[in-house]
């Protein structure tokens, strides 16, 4: 919504021009939809239309085919609305006759060009406001109706289309292609708008043709072009575009998410794979091909499973980089390449994976509702994505359960007793309990296993294969833990009593978490302490732990597919039915991806081929898992809140996972010494020093100057972390007060809204007090009406106040400035098309008065302005005025509450009572100014007076 | 972009990639599924902007469209004569608004139009149950359907009038944003 809360925006053509007194008023609410609308406007409007047209005609000019204003009060006249005369536009008895004529006349000789509208909204809001009209104008489409203020409305549509034209056409090209991609129109209004502003673009352009503007014009088409060819190329490169229809089309967008993230996952992966290679092993290659086996070691096919043996002399791991094999024609710096690529990989994959998560985070969390409602559930819940027909089977009975659910919850309440409370809580800290000890006990055991394997282990060059197949043992157990432990958690779930499902996923995902942590946490504990001392060549011993452990996570995965799903699914079809089929746990799936992230990110050092591997492991898991859906599983009962989920597994992936391997990364690089005797980087005390090294050979060259500064001022510099830090810090600071500021602004609103609801209710209430308690003639009432209407304005009908009150607000800027005269023809016909009382049949005395005084007013009305018509003088002349506000009054009692056959016409006079004391409370609140200026104070009265008047006609739309 | 098509002219395509979230690609593969649903119907040739409208009991048995409980409704809202029977620029538009790009605001207004079932730009009990009875094949009792909409209502209607105005039901909308990925359908 803040979208369209962003006020209005500059409009030059409006801004720049000499613009009249009357545009620049202030900017009014803009009307979200139109209440009077909804009926299709009776026949008995039009009189009333031309009625107000004789009235006011005369008072824009002696000549109202002159006048501008004129021509704004026919359109206004004739508009399905009912006339109201804008804020400016007041009777001729009040307003100096040479006063409006100045203003009639500056607007028609401005003619010339389009006319100009206060830009107050923005074109969102504009646009917003169009397609709500176009809904509200035509609700069913009856032709009949349609033909009496086809004029009108064509008059309005054409004010709103160049108000949008000259909106669209001050945005750039691109945001204009936007803005008319998001307008909520029919594809032929959208082209006609397109159409319109290409126009006059061009026909600006061939005015002021330059160089320049033709360059520019030229560029962002090419520029257009190429993005959208970008956009092309990147659809085609869209994997697995059908798949993702199926899944999505029969599991719904919580399984599909899984699929997505996979799929990200596979594309970081590719992207490490291409620079990796492009920029670490190609060079290396091409300078020295062949590896350095040793003549012993041969290919024996144990390697793909442990990595170890010939694969420890290939380019798959660190130990087979060498930093002096780039002395050739070329000088390459394998040193300077291998760090710098790693980490422009760690930084880049950082930025993207913080993006997406600060992204998501703000999209799906920040404005989620808290406190998950059943209107979410009722109204935004259904897949619109699902289209196999069991699915959409199963999630309408899904939802079913769902709401049965929320509402059994809710009647039932949660009122437990004090011990109960106690028990649930000891039951939960038993759980954690034991599923802490459990991750530490597991942490222990691999602890253990990796040391005892560690001292059978030697640096020499060739394993048996017994010793090889050996180095599988601690694989193996890690990803057994890593199976069995996480359903020994799901079966905690059948003890512990969560009072909410979300509460139940997170504590299951926090533990699982910390059980995947404290293993490899453990592990690389392990290998940087104590690996890096024993090994000669311990970054390639740690590159192949991680291979290994890559291989056996791929295999139980495989595994956990075919027991988690294949069997249960056989299992509960054949021989236990009460288990059914099971669902797809996206939970545990994502958190395994999450860990196989976690073994690439942190193997991208110690074997910077690693992500082959990993790619293909993603790729047979997709289908894998594809497959294995699509055969086994049933769409996940419950229908969480997959966004928020998603959004948690980004962060998980952020925080343990990512955080986790880059500072084992730093570590590696900054603090431990790398291998002697292999590798880029032999004979350094750190990795971190081929950078020293690098600047220190900078210094010779003069260029270069400038790199060495920074790296000495900045990268070095202890202080200017210090101040980045602060600075941090400080923003940190600052936001999070705009944040408090914010929420008690949004406090704050909330209550408006409340209030006003309030007030609705609070008049709505008086409303019918005053229905029961004044059972009062209309034509009483009026007398009393404008006795104290003529009292409390002075000159004004109170009657046409009234009118005003209710119209000016939505009235706005709109009909004064249609610049067509007044055509008594239009007028005519609108008459005609007013049928007589008698075919009315309303048992409404206001009916039968409207149709009098409309053909009163027409009478006393004629078109062609003779000197003699009454009306053309100033002074107010009541004979003529009467038949209008009996016009007006009449319509408005009609319009009013029901109006029943018995007697109803005290219904009708209690909306007039309410709207007049709503009237009111506008002129108290406004001041003497009057409707000239809508105050903040007065505005709002206006609102509820308009309010209550919408009320009334619902109200009679039902009781009719 | 060099293959030749001569279905659209190059005018037409530009309008419609300005006015639709699809690229050129997406533009030709869209009029394919339109073409398949009726062949005999839909020429080839559409630089002359022929008048072909597809009956809304081809629109509705598209696989997308066909176990969807609200076809009739989406049929409705995007087409031009509101009675489901659809031009193809109609479909285009149809799926532009339910594509991945469409940003939030214009799916929630064409959403509001389509649980609006009796067109009066409000979403009113009637729509609600309406709605419910879509949702849930009819199996709730009357009473349950009427409290859930009125718990609907409660949370929902921000300023009491008994009613979801378009307003309320995007207040629903931000703060639900599974939103923006269930009101997609896939091509």
């Amino acid at each position: 919504m803040s979208h369209y809360s962003d006020g209005s925006f500059y409009n030059p053509a409006y801004h720049d021009s000499e613009t009249l007194e009357l545009d620049r008023r202030p900017p009014f609410k803009p009307r979200h939809s139109n209440p009077y609308a909804q009926d299709p406007p009776p026949p008995w409007q039009a009189a009333r239309a031309s009625a107000v047209s004789t009235v006011t005609g005369p008072w824009a000019n002696a000549d109202p085919w002159e006048g501008g204003a004129g021509g704004g009060l026919r359109a206004l006249g004739a508009l399905p609305l009912g006339p109201r005369p804008s804020q400016h536009q007041e009777p001729p008895w009040q307003r100096q006759p040479d006063h409006s004529s100045v203003h009639g006349e500056g607007s028609f000789h401005d003619a010339a060009g389009p006319s100009r509208f206060p830009a107050t909204f923005s074109a969102n809001m504009t646009m917003r406001l169009r397609g709500m009209r176009r809904m509200s104008m035509f609700p069913n489409g009856d032709p009949s109706h349609l033909s009496i203020t086809e004029g009108a409305i064509r008059n309005e549509l054409e004010y709103e289309e160049q108000n949008l034209v000259k909106e669209l056409m001050a945005c750039s090209t691109k945001e204009r292609i936007e803005g008319i991609r998001k307008l909520p129109m029919t594809y032929h209004e959208k082209k006609h708008i397109r159409n319109r502003v290409l126009a006059s673009k061009s026909s600006k352009k061939s005015r002021h043709l330059s160089c320049l503007a033709d360059c520019s014009e030229r560029m962002s088409l090419s520029l257009r072009r190429g993005a959208s060819g970008v956009a092309a190329a990147r659809q085609a490169l869209d994997l697995w575009q059908g798949t993702m229809k199926e899944v999505g089309g029969s599991f719904g967008s919580s399984v599909l998410s899984y699929f997505l993230f996979l799929k990200s996952l596979l594309l970081l992966n590719v992207f490490s794979f291409v620079i990796n290679f492009s920029f670490i092993t190609v060079p290396m290659l091409a300078y020295d091909h062949v590896p350095h086996v040793p003549p012993n070691v041969t290919f024996r096919g144990l390697e793909l499973l442990t990595g170890a043996g010939y694969f420890r002399y290939t380019v798959l791991y660190y130990g087979a980089y060498r930093a002096d094999s780039s002395t050739g024609l070329l000088h390459y710096n394998i040193q300077l390449a291998y760090f710098f690529t790693i980490a422009a990989y760690m930084v880049l994959c950082g930025a993207a994976v913080l993006y997406s998560m600060a992204s998501s985070f703000k999209m799906n969390y920040v404005l989620s509702d808290p406190v998950g409602g059943g209107s979410w559930q009722l109204l935004c819940t259904w897949d619109f994505s699902v289209t196999n027909e069991k699915a959409v089977r199963q999630r309408k009975n899904n939802l079913r359960i769902q709401l049965k659910e929320s509402m059994s919850e809710r009647s039932q309440g949660t009122s437990l007793t004090p011990a109960e409370k106690m028990r649930h809580f000891g039951i939960h800290l038993g759980a954690w309990f034991i599923s802490t000890s459990m991750a530490v006990g597991c942490g222990n055991a691999i602890y253990y296993l990796s040391q005892y394997e560690q001292q059978q282990a030697t640096n020499t060059e060739d394993w048996s294969p017994a010793r090889e197949a050996e180095t599988l043992l601690v694989p193996f157990v890690v990803s057994l833990i890593n199976l069995v432990v996480p359903l020994f958690y799901s079966l905690f779930n059948k003890f512990e009593l969560y009072s909410s499902q979300r509460r139940q996923i997170y504590a299951l995902i926090i533990r699982n978490v910390i059980l995947k942590m404290s293993i490899l946490g453990i592990l690389c504990y392990f290998w940087v302490n104590e690996v890096a001392h024993k090994f000669l060549c311990w970054e390639s011993m740690v590159g192949q732990a991680l291979y290994r452990l890559v291989v056996f996570d791929f295999f139980f995965m495989m595994l956990g597919s075919f027991f988690g799903e294949f069997l249960s699914k056989v299992i509960g079809t054949r021989w236990i039915p009460g288990l059914g089929v099971p669902e797809f746990d996206v939970a545990r799936n994502v958190l395994d991806l999450i860990y196989a992230q976690t073994l690439a990110w942190i193997g991208i050092y110690f074997s910077p081929l690693l992500p082959v591997l990993q790619i293909f492991k993603f790729l047979v898991l997709f289908y894998l898992k594809k497959v294995s859906l699509i055969q086994n599983c049933q769409p996940p009962r419950r229908v969480g809140r997959a966004a928020q989920m998603k959004t948690i597994f980004i962060a998980l992936l952020f925080f343990p996972s990512f955080v986790g391997s880059l500072s084992l990364l730093a570590y590696t690089s900054w603090s431990l010494t790398p291998s002697r005797f292999c590798g880029p980087f032999k004979g350094l005390d750190s990795t971190f020093s081929v950078v020293v090294v690098w600047m220190n050979s900078l210094e010779k060259v003069p260029a270069a100057a400038w790199a060495v500064w920074v790296y000495a001022n900045v990268v070095r510099s202890e202080i200017f972390y210090f101040l980045v830090t602060i600075i941090i810090l400080f923003i940190t600071f600052v936001f999070w007060q705009v944040t408090q500021g914010r929420k008690l602004l949004i406090l704050l609103l909330r209550q408006q809204i409340v209030n006003e609801g309030k007030d609705k209710t609070f008049l709505l209430d008086k409303l019918q007090a005053l229905q029961k308690s004044h059972p009062t003639q209309p034509k009483s009432k009026i007398k009393k009406q404008r006795r104290s209407g003529g009292s409390s304005t002075g000159v004004r009908s109170s009657s046409n106040a009234m009118v005003q009150t209710f119209l000016s607000v939505e009235q706005g800027s709109r009909g004064t400035y249609l610049r067509e005269p007044p055509s008594p023809s239009h007028l005519s016909i609108s008459f005609q098309r007013t049928p007589l009382p008698s075919e009315r049949q309303s048992p409404s005395d206001a009916l039968g008065l409207t149709l009098r005084a409309g053909q009163r007013a027409e009478v006393h009305q004629p078109w062609t302005p003779p000197a003699s018509d009454p009306l053309v003088q100033p002074p107010w002349t009541p004979p003529s005025e009467d038949p209008l506000v009996r016009v007006m009054r009449a319509r408005d009692a009609y319009e009013g509450p029901p109006v029943p056959l018995d007697g109803g016409t005290s219904s009708a006079s209690g909306v007039m009572m309410q709207v007049m004391e709503a009237r009111r409370r506008a002129e108290g609140g406004g001041g003497r100014g009057g409707p000239e200026r809508i105050g903040p104070g007065s505005s709002s009265a206006l609102i509820q007076a308009m309010l209550a008047r919408q009320q009334a006609q619902n109200e009679y739309d039902d009781g009719y | 972009m060099g293959n030749k098509q001569t279905i659209f002219s190059a005018q037409q395509l530009d309008a419609y990639q300005d006015c639709t979230y699809f690229t050129r690609k997406e533009i030709l593969r869209l009029f394919s599924r339109y073409r398949d649903l009726a062949p005999q119907l839909v020429p080839l040739d559409y630089t002359h902007q022929p008048d072909v409208k597809l009956p809304y009991e081809l629109i509705g048995s598209m696989p997308e469209l066909k176990d969807n409980p609200f076809r009739q409704r989406i049929a409705e809202v995007f087409s031009e004569d509101g009675e489901g029977n659809m031009t193809l620029d109609d479909f285009l538009d149809m799926f532009s608004v339910l594509s991945e790009m469409a940003p939030r605001d214009l799916k929630a207004y064409y959403a509001f139009k389509i649980y609006d079932f009796n067109n009066d730009d409000f979403i009113c009990k009637l729509d609600l149950v309406k709605t419910l009875n879509k949702l849930t094949r009819n199996e709730l009792t009357e009473d349950e359907v009427r409290m859930v909409c009125e718990k609907v209502m409660d949370e929902a209607d921000m300023d009491n009038d008994g009613r979801l105005s378009l307003e309320d039901f995007q207040h629903v909308i931000v703060r639900a944003p599974e939103f923006l990925s269930t009101f997609h359908i896939r091509i």
